[in-house]
């Protein structure tokens, strides 16, 4: 275990550096571009990651809760005026707020019967925002505010760079402390934790806002940075990708899934001109990886360092 | 609440017979949709005891094949339907054989989970398939009956009658299959003990792989009849396969009788609900949303359903 967060921390620094140095190689700005869409993806991957990788519970509301934060923070902004920063931590919180809630309510439920539920809440929340056209322009989609004004691809590149590493590093910083610990314990076994004296219940609501909360932040900086959001950003076919995505990288370590987004990105967009065939070799590769290599590429790769190799 | 019991006396003044009578019609045309789709869930959840993500995509793979029974061969669409059960059943049985079986052979580590991702990223894989292979634009087979059917002073879609009638033939038939025939007796003694079936004798594993074949020739059949009265489009099978999800979760999982049931109750709350916003725009909007909190209430009220076991971890 102990050599694999090595490895980890060794692989992710290699490629934070990498990702620092790159626009100095003069890339077109179309790759920075594409690349700032991988933060966000890595940021939401490694979230859910938070949840199911170590918490062991499936939700299928990640899409949700960044469509959630993405709509929180512009409309904010553009009704109440309030400054950016103030609208984007309104989505975290609101999204926070709606895990707990979330989590609250789904303590009692397990697996697929968690997950049904989780797509419940991401539905309904999905058909509100495209029913409700008069505040939220439904389908047309919305207009947000830059995040900085006129701010370059290179801003928002090391920007969401910087956003990302720093979400991780506390997500790593959470789940190596006792809470980490007390997550673990509640995914492999919940009687057994909460014998021990762990809150389970407490660590539960805990974990979905926490994840939620990152999504949130995911969802409210891509707004304005995209600048147009529409309801399909909360769609199940998105949180699918998601899933694909931390599923590929590697779900049982938040850096594995964040590199999984990464890399998703940068092959949907590297791929284009096999059309949408790239999310058919997208969907397989998925498949083959949670048959045959469960821990992910990530995973798979950096466990053959360690003598042991990953327990998942 | 108050709201709502407004709206209901509202409804008596602007709602005459004719029109109850109609949205009663119809809730239970689209119930016997339901039904059809819920019912290779409810199978496929009682014997292999997970819920199967993709139900919706192996619906919308039905409706394609149907499209190239009926509008590339020629064919009758009634063989469209049968096409589309015949292939999803070889598909399914597939599927089961390679991606599902890890899960009760102790391969992967939790087996749940596992089946909850890998069902998931099954429907990602084969909606994108789709669209790669027939492309995003709606196809719309010749249904099994066109034109207007009246029925005293009621007027409905000879197509969606037809396909309801047609549903329902399905439905009985796979009931009649269930209680009378030995593979029926084999299913459902799986789905009630899978170690006391095992200890009779019954082969587990050939019997999940027919559940899990029988249960996609349903959503495929579902998905052929239901495809020409609404287009057949990749992500077709979306809204269907969650309205499974309700009416399945509704009945109690696993619980065929309790689909069905889950069915009727869904189709007519759908039907009905849509009165209680006076913005029809709206109303139509939110159409969806009733069944999906329906859902919620009774994962958090009641987990096991109106007939479902009661499990001690829902």
């Amino acid at each position: 275990m102990k050599t694999t967060r090595t490895g980890a921390i060794v692989g992710g620094g290699l490629v934070l550096a990498g990702l620092a140095v790159l626009p100095l190689t003069g890339i077109q700005s179309y790759w920075i571009y594409t690349l700032t869409i991988g933060f966000y993806y890595a940021l939401l991957a490694a979230s859910w990651s938070l949840l199911v990788g170590y918490v062991g519970r499936i939700s299928f509301a990640q899409a949700a809760m960044s469509g959630l934060g993405a709509y929180t923070s512009a409309l904010s902004l553009q009704h109440f005026g309030w400054p950016l920063p103030v609208s984007l931590l309104a989505g975290v919180v609101l999204a926070g707020f709606v895990g707990v809630f979330i989590g609250w309510l789904t303590l009692r439920l397990h697996g697929a019967y968690l997950g049904l539920t989780t797509i419940a809440f991401s539905e309904i929340l999905r058909i509100t925002v495209t029913a409700e056209h008069g505040l939220t322009a439904g389908s047309l989609g919305l207009r947000v505010p830059p995040l900085i004004q006129g701010g370059g691809p290179l801003t928002y590149y090391y920007l969401f760079l910087a956003v990302t590493v720093v979400c991780l590093a506390l997500m790593l910083f959470l789940l190596q402390s006792r809470i980490g610990l007390f997550f673990q314990a509640i995914r492999e076994d919940e009687d057994g934790a909460a014998s021990l004296g762990v809150e389970v219940t407490t660590w539960k609501i805990m974990a979905f806002a926490t994840s939620s909360a990152f999504a949130g932040l995911a969802g409210g900086l891509y707004a304005h940075f995209v600048q147009l959001i529409t309801p399909s950003m909360m769609s199940l076919q998105e949180m699918g990708y998601v899933l694909a995505m931390a599923v590929i990288g590697g779900f049982h370590n938040v850096i594995y899934a964040a590199l999984g987004g990464l890399l998703l990105q940068l092959g949907l967009e590297g791929l284009r001109e096999v059309g949408e065939w790239r999310l058919v070799v997208f969907g397989l590769a998925a498949i083959l990886v949670l048959r045959f290599a469960p821990n992910g590429l990530f995973g798979t790769i950096f466990g053959s360092f360690s003598r042991k190799g990953v327990r998942r | 609440m108050v709201r709502t019991l407004q709206s209901f006396s509202g409804m008596d003044d602007e709602m005459g017979l004719l029109e109850i009578g109609e949205q009663a019609l119809n809730g239970l045309i689209i119930s016997t949709f339901y039904a059809l789709t819920a019912l290779g869930l409810a199978l496929i959840f009682g014997v292999l005891r997970i819920v199967n993500f993709a139900h919706g995509e192996l619906y919308m793979l039905g409706g394609y094949v149907g499209y190239l029974v009926v509008s590339v061969l020629g064919l009758p669409p009634v063989v469209g339907v049968f096409a589309a059960a015949a292939v999803l059943l070889i598909v399914g049985a597939v599927l089961e054989r390679t991606l599902i079986r890890p899960v009760y052979t102790g391969k992967v580590d939790r087996p749940d989970e596992y089946a909850i991702m890998i069902t998931f990223a099954l429907s990602v894989l084969l909606l994108n398939l789709a669209n790669s292979v027939f492309g995003p634009w709606p196809q719309r087979p010749r249904p099994i009956y066109r034109g207007r059917i009246e029925i005293g002073e009621l007027i409905v879609s000879g197509d969606r009658l037809a396909a309801a009638g047609a549903a329902l033939a399905l439905i009985i038939g796979v009931i009649l299959v269930l209680r009378y025939t030995w593979i029926g007796r084999a299913v459902r003694a799986v789905s009630q003990d899978r170690s006391a079936a095992e200890t009779f004798g019954i082969d587990i594993n050939r019997t999940s792989m027919l559940a899990f074949g029988a249960g996609a020739a349903l959503a495929a059949a579902a998905g052929a009849l239901i495809g020409p009265v609404f287009n057949v489009t990749p992500p077709m099978g979306v809204i269907p396969s969650i309205k499974a999800y309700i009416v399945v979760v509704l009945g109690g999982l696993g619980s065929i009788p309790g689909a069905l049931i889950g069915a009727l109750i869904l189709g007519q709350v759908e039907s009905f609900a849509t009165v209680l916003i006076p913005d029809t725009t709206r109303a139509l909007a939110y159409k969806d949303a009733y069944g999906l909190l329906v859902l919620v209430v009774i994962l958090l009220l009641r987990p096991q359903g109106l007939f479902g076991r009661k499990e001690r971890r829902a």
